[in-house]
């Protein structure tokens, strides 16, 4: 099946958009008929289009962090069954951490696309199960306890649905009838993407539609290594680090990357991210070279579209087994997204030097959400996350940060409305604010974080897993560094703060106690003496800034209730008259 | 001044859109309609209305119903020229406007946005109060506190006052109590209260419909006191009705309450319209498709109804301020003539998303574009004509319009002409995948619908786009140019209303249900009975959004009264699950179903003006209808071919021609492609057959 690449420039075109259409279709389709708000609200899922061999044609986000595990997985089918062994109307289902890279709630299927005896295509759908078995209220610290495995099975064998399979699973899970439904969202979504596919297969002739995949793949090519071209030659290194493995509370692991740019090419080297851990803070090597891609991907083609394997021709990742990122068997896995975001933020630092007005300062890098279950006042089960709460993205070289968004794992993700958690949920939200001063001062200040406050209305469990405590945000170029996350806890009138990291594993709450996300703000950018006075003023006003705080960071004295600024003052903090 | 139902008269429609106003007036006596045309005036729009029923010969004098469309809300709204705006808000709550949905669609770019809220921070204040989600009050409202920031909002001049608390679609007092305090301390303010608009849950959605009710209220309200003015000084006596974005018109005095209820105005009597071409000639089903020089924008009629949201997102994805409101399902599904065809990294033909708009415009309007676009590739194979453009008002730069396509061309190594029936393909097959995406989301099956084609560069490409999506049949009614004005004619009076309820369909009790439905259907009826015009016919419709019990996503499901009269829940579940299974190609008969939200629509039926009936004639069209034989390209044909052009105006009732063929009218032209056939239907829409009837 080799492309000659023979095909007009206009019939490309009409397949590229094609090809989105039908992957953002599939994306809809799962996303109308899943039974959990992870995949309706959060875009826990990832849909998508492979070559015979695996390769991304499209990916529907989803989940954009996981712009590798699924052309891995594909891939990984492949090899066990071998193309022979794979037949019309299979479908093959897998949920190996160290194969999708991330935990064993990404249940991920692939249906093979045949055309004329041949498979031609691949439709891949990975959803977050609301429950896949496994411990709870524990750091977990192998895989055993973190759920249900299913290694590399059909399915459905020539259109035939694998019962023992279903039972089996359906015994291993909490909410076997969530699982269900999502598992039967994903099946809808699959055929979707099949029976579109093919549709364009007979609209537009089978060589036409694989000869546009390569030339879209080659399109893509060049416009990442056009804008690799315009980096600097050099080696960029950087460093981070996070607060701990949920386990060994206090020791830090150490996020070292090493960037080379080299023509129109760019090498990441992760060999130097700190060993895989105890705790379940590790996460697969696809998710590794994924957080290479993301980077990648962030400054070499931000918007081209569909995401497909050109994106990341140019790019070489170095990545040894047992980094935390590229842990193996047993290591476990349940919080994987939580230090790939730490990984590229650290990568845009490095590039920092080389490309200030295309890098951007940190942010938050955590997805701030708790877990809540229990029996509620009329005696139900309930689990349930509340979150993620958003918080600030760092400054860039000409704009400050965005406040309380979702962090680089998640996209399209929504927060969940205070009145439907509500009216689901015996929780009440205390408030949900703004976080006055989170932000990293700079000459472009970064974004805001969020305090986002529940009280329980019965009593149950809460379960947090929050990094970035200690590793604030930092800034670039002289900006400040935005606050880190934080847990906060009111069970006798005052609110304390979780001294030792933002992780609550198994905590118990009595009616009547409150938990409070704190999440963290973006760092700065360039020297804060160099932002207008009347910017800072206007920050005040609005409560963005304290008076205090625009005082000592920034040199600006304000009047907070007219926004006055006392020029003088100013001009004598700012060190000149 | 209230009308009198035995003696009717005249009605006049007029639509303000962002270029022109338009205007179709129908005179009940002689069964006459007329249309007029004039440039909008941004500083004056009444002027504009004035001058478009100056420039239509209709006096209002005569009128006994002016109802009207208007993008002054949405054009306050994105141009950021509303009122000096306070919200007040629950204790705790008021960034939850800034923070919003905290979504961020445009993943991998870092240099992402946000919405920016109309109101800023130092607006928003907190109130004492705090209600629970079964509607039980947890924190009294502190009503001085409330008094005492009134007084201190007139300080500092507040133009208008939203007021959203939480839970109040389940209990509404204390926003009522808060209305009530501002109102008597603040008599001039525009003051908008959030369960006067939804009722539904979701706080972030709902603060932002009541901050753009509030902030755009003032400017509206003024506008429409102005044009009153105008209308009484014209000696006007009947009444004055605003088309809502559900295509429903309401009474002026709501208008000036509920201002964020008309945004989509426009849009909305376009479908409108296209229904009322679809009860003409008995369709059920048909895609409204409505293109311009800027945007191409499409609703679903199923079933004979325009399908409804209960949420638009307002100023594009990323940054939108959503809306929630009941309206006309209406999605922008590419952008218009003026989208320009541009190479991307690897000689990667993209056409749009940016548009040169009427500033530079196409390369052909000679005002200094020099990208190719949509209307340049038109003009180069043909299909417009640079001497008969606007009815030959606007001469078209031919020589511009190739060299530009020549500069996209030559990296392709293509002749232009290739190019530019490429650069045609691309835009029809982006709209049509568009299209069907919407459709399909729906669970409906675009190809066997009818497509209704209006707008000014719509029946250029209807024929291509049907093609693509595999629709048969293809309509251009009657001057489609001025076809949101002439829809306006057949709205009938309407109002919406829903109610959060949250409860599971197997247990419970149907009072409730019905003291809800029945409270939101005496609401309605009792603003028709206000009405000055008296409907023929009140028709009340109930549905309601259910869902699978722990599924987050609710579907609408229309429910027989008959059925909640009955106390039927079996048949209420079948109706869901098979309404489910409809629009997700899968249900679950065996799991149980909650109800989240009750909906109801009044609507009150005003009589329809009778059919247009064109002149009939032969099958052939007369000589005088034939303008010029031209060459203009065809893929189909292999490259340019012979063919007929005609006039629209000389067609008679009855003539068919066969594609290829060209009709112009003043401001649009219909392409018929080889193979293609039509016939001009008894009430003059050209009625197309793609691909020929089989």
């Amino acid at each position: 099946m080799s492309a000659t690449k023979e095909v007009d420039a206009i019939t490309v075109e009409i397949i590229r958009n094609g090809l989105i259409a039908v992957t953002e279709e599939m994306k809809t389709n799962l996303m109308r008929t899943a039974y959990n708000l992870i995949v309706y609200e959060a875009l826990d899922f990832t849909v998508g289009l492979f070559t015979a061999d695996g390769d991304t044609i499209s990916i529907g986000l989803g989940l954009p962090m996981f712009i590798r595990g699924m052309s891995e997985t594909v891939k990984a089918k492949l090899k066990h069954f071998a193309a022979e062994g794979i037949h019309e109307g299979d479908i093959l289902v897998t949920n190996d951490g160290y194969i999708t890279g991330s935990h064993l709630n990404h249940v991920t299927f692939t249906i093979p696309i045949f055309h004329e005896g041949k498979i031609l295509a691949f439709g891949c759908c990975m959803a977050h199960w609301l429950d896949i078995g496994g411990s709870r209220g524990t750091v977990s610290t192998d895989i055993y306890s973190e759920g249900l495995q299913i290694p590399m099975l059909k399915y459905r064998k020539r259109g035939e649905i694998n019962q023992d399979l279903i039972d089996f699973i359906r015994m291993n899970c909490r909410l076997p009838d969530f699982a269900m439904g999502d598992l039967r969202a994903q099946i809808t979504s699959l055929a979707t993407g099949e029976r579109r596919f093919l549709e364009l297969v007979n609209r537009y002739g089978r060589d036409d539609v694989l000869n546009s995949v390569a030339v879209i793949m080659d399109q893509t090519e060049a416009e990442a290594r056009a804008n690799t071209r315009t980096i600097p030659d050099g080696v960029y290194e950087a460093e981070s680090f996070m607060d701990d493995d949920g386990l060994d509370v206090g020791k830090h692991v150490p996020i070292k990357v090493k960037v080379i740019v080299e023509g129109d090419e760019m090498t990441i080297d992760l060999s130097e991210v700190g060993a895989q851990v105890r705790g379940f803070f590790n996460s697969g090597i696809a998710t590794g070279i994924a957080c290479a891609q993301v980077a990648y991907k962030c400054i070499a083609t931000p918007t081209n579209y569909p995401l497909n394997e050109g994106s990341f021709r140019s790019l070489k990742v170095i990545i040894p087994l047992g980094r935390v990122i590229s842990a193996v068997r047993p290591a476990p896995l349940q919080n994987w997204m939580s230090f790939p975001q730490t990984v590229i933020d650290t990568i845009f630092k490095a590039l920092a030097p080389a490309i200030p007005d295309r890098t951007i300062a940190a942010h938050h890098a955590d997805l701030v959400i708790a877990t809540l279950q229990g029996i509620s006042p009329e005696g139900n089960f309930f689990v349930t996350h509340v979150g993620p709460v958003g918080g600030g993205w760092g400054a860039k070289s000409s704009e400050d940060g965005v406040s309380v968004t979702v962090c680089i794992n998640d996209g399209d993700t929504h927060n969940t409305p205070t009145e439907q958690l509500e009216a689901k949920f015996p929780v009440l939200v205390d408030h949900y604010t703004l976080r006055t001063d989170s932000g990293g001062a700079g000459q472009y200040r970064g974004g805001l974080g969020a305090d986002f406050a529940v009280e329980a209305l019965c009593p149950m469990m809460l379960n947090t897993k929050i990094e970035r405590k200690f590793c604030k945000p930092w800034g670039l170029y002289g900006g400040g560094d935005g606050d880190g996350n934080s847990m906060s806890m009111r069970t006798a009138g005052d609110w304390e703060d979780n001294p030792q990291n933002a992780k609550l594993i198994g905590k118990r709450m009595n009616k009547g106690d409150a938990f409070m996300i704190r999440s963290g703000g973006g760092g700065g950018f360039g020297d804060a003496k160099l932002r207008p006075a009347d910017r800072v003023a206007h920050d005040v006003v609005e409560g963005y800034v304290s008076a205090e705080a625009a005082a000592s960071d920034y040199g600006v004295v304000v009047d907070v209730k007219t926004g006055k600024i006392d020029e003088a003052a100013t001009a004598q903090r700012r060190g000149k008259v | 001044m209230t009308a009198n139902n035995e003696k009717r008269g005249l009605r006049i429609a007029v639509d303000i859109g962002g270029t022109f106003t338009d205007l179709a007036a129908f005179d009940e006596n002689g069964e006459k309609l007329a249309f007029g045309k004039a440039l909008s005036t941004h500083d004056a729009l009444v002027d504009g209305i004035h001058d478009t029923l100056v420039g239509a010969g209709v006096d209002v004098k005569d009128a006994y119903l002016f109802l009207h469309g208007t993008t002054i809300g949405i054009n306050t709204l994105l141009e950021r020229t509303g009122a000096k705006t306070a919200l007040l808000i629950t204790r705790g709550f008021r960034d939850i406007y800034e923070i919003g949905r905290i979504n961020r669609p445009d993943a991998y770019n870092l240099f992402f946005g946000k919405h920016d809220p109309l109101v800023k921070r130092s607006w928003r204040f907190e109130v004492e109060e705090r209600m629970m989600a079964d509607g039980s009050v947890r924190t009294e409202l502190g009503e001085d506190k409330v008094r005492t920031l009134a007084r201190d909002l007139k300080t500092r001049g507040v133009e208008a006052v939203a007021i959203l608390l939480l839970h109040s679609y389940r209990n509404p007092t204390h926003e009522q109590r808060v209305e009530a305090i501002i109102r008597e301390e603040l008599p001039d303010v525009f003051v908008s209260s959030s369960h006067h608009l939804s009722q539904e849950y979701r706080e972030f959605e709902r603060v932002s419909t009541v901050a753009a009710n509030a902030y755009i209220g003032p400017r509206v309200a003024k506008y429409l006191e102005e044009l009153e003015e105008q209308l009484r000084v014209d000696q006007f006596k009947g009444d004055f009705y605003i088309v809502q974005s559900t295509g429903g018109l309401f009474p002026i005095e709501e208008a000036r309450r509920e201002c964020v209820r008309m945004l989509e105005s426009g849009p909305a009597a376009g479908v409108i319209g296209a229904q009322a071409i679809c009860a003409q000639l008995g369709l059920r089903d048909a895609i409204a498709f409505d293109m311009g020089g800027t945007t191409a924008k499409a609703g679903v009629i199923s079933d004979g109804r325009p399908l409804t949201s209960s949420n638009a997102l307002i100023g594009g994805y990323e940054r939108a301020l959503p809306i929630q409101v009941p309206m006309i399902d209406i999605f922008e599904v590419g952008t218009g003539g003026g989208s320009i065809a541009r190479l991307a990294e690897g000689n990667a033909l993209r056409v749009g998303p940016q548009s040169a708009g009427s500033m530079p415009g196409p390369a052909c309007y000679g005002r200094g574009g020099t990208e190719p676009t949509v209307t340049d590739a038109n003009l180069l194979l043909g299909r417009l004509d640079a001497e008969h453009f606007l009815g030959g008002a606007m001469k078209l730069d031919l020589a511009a319009a190739e060299r530009a396509v020549t500069t996209v061309a030559e990296k392709l190594k293509l002749d232009p002409m290739t190019a530019a029936e490429g650069i045609l393909r691309i835009a029809a097959t982006a709209m049509s995948y568009a299209v069907k995406g919407v459709t399909t989301e729906r669970g409906l099956d675009a190809g066997s619908f009818a497509m209704i084609v209006y707008g000014g560069a719509g029946p250029l490409h209807a024929s291509a786009i049907a093609r693509e999506i595999g629709i048969r049949r293809v309509l251009i009614p009657f001057s489609p140019g001025h076809f949101s004005a002439y829809g306006m004619l057949f709205s009938d009076l309407r109002r919406d209303y829903v109610r959060s309820c949250f409860q599971k369909l197997a247990i419970v009790p149907f009072e409730t249900i019905e003291g809800l439905y029945g409270e939101m259907e005496d609401t309605g009826r009792q603003s028709l009975a206000q009405s000055a015009v008296k409907p023929e016919k009140v028709t009340i419709m109930r549905s309601a959004d259910m869902r699978y019990i722990g599924q987050e996503h609710a579907v609408t499901v229309e429910i027989d009264s008959a059925l909640f009269a009955r106390q039927d829940r079996d048949a209420i579940k079948e109706l869901f699950d098979a309404v489910h299974q409809q629009r997700y190609g899968t249900c679950a008969p065996k799991e149980k179903a909650e109800i989240v939200s009750l909906r109801v629509t009044v609507l009150g039926e005003v009589p329809k003006p009778p059919k247009i009936h064109l002149e009939a004639g032969g099958d052939a069209p007369s000589a005088k209808a034939l303008r010029a034989t031209k060459k203009v390209y065809f893929r189909e044909s292999n490259g340019f071919t012979d063919t007929p052009v005609y006039i629209r105006t000389e067609l008679r009732a009855g003539n068919k021609i066969d594609g290829p063929a060209l009709i112009e009218e003043h401001a649009s032209t219909t392409v018929l492609a080889p193979r293609d056939t039509m016939v001009v239907d008894a009430m003059g829409n050209l009625d197309i057959a793609i691909g020929g009837r089989t």
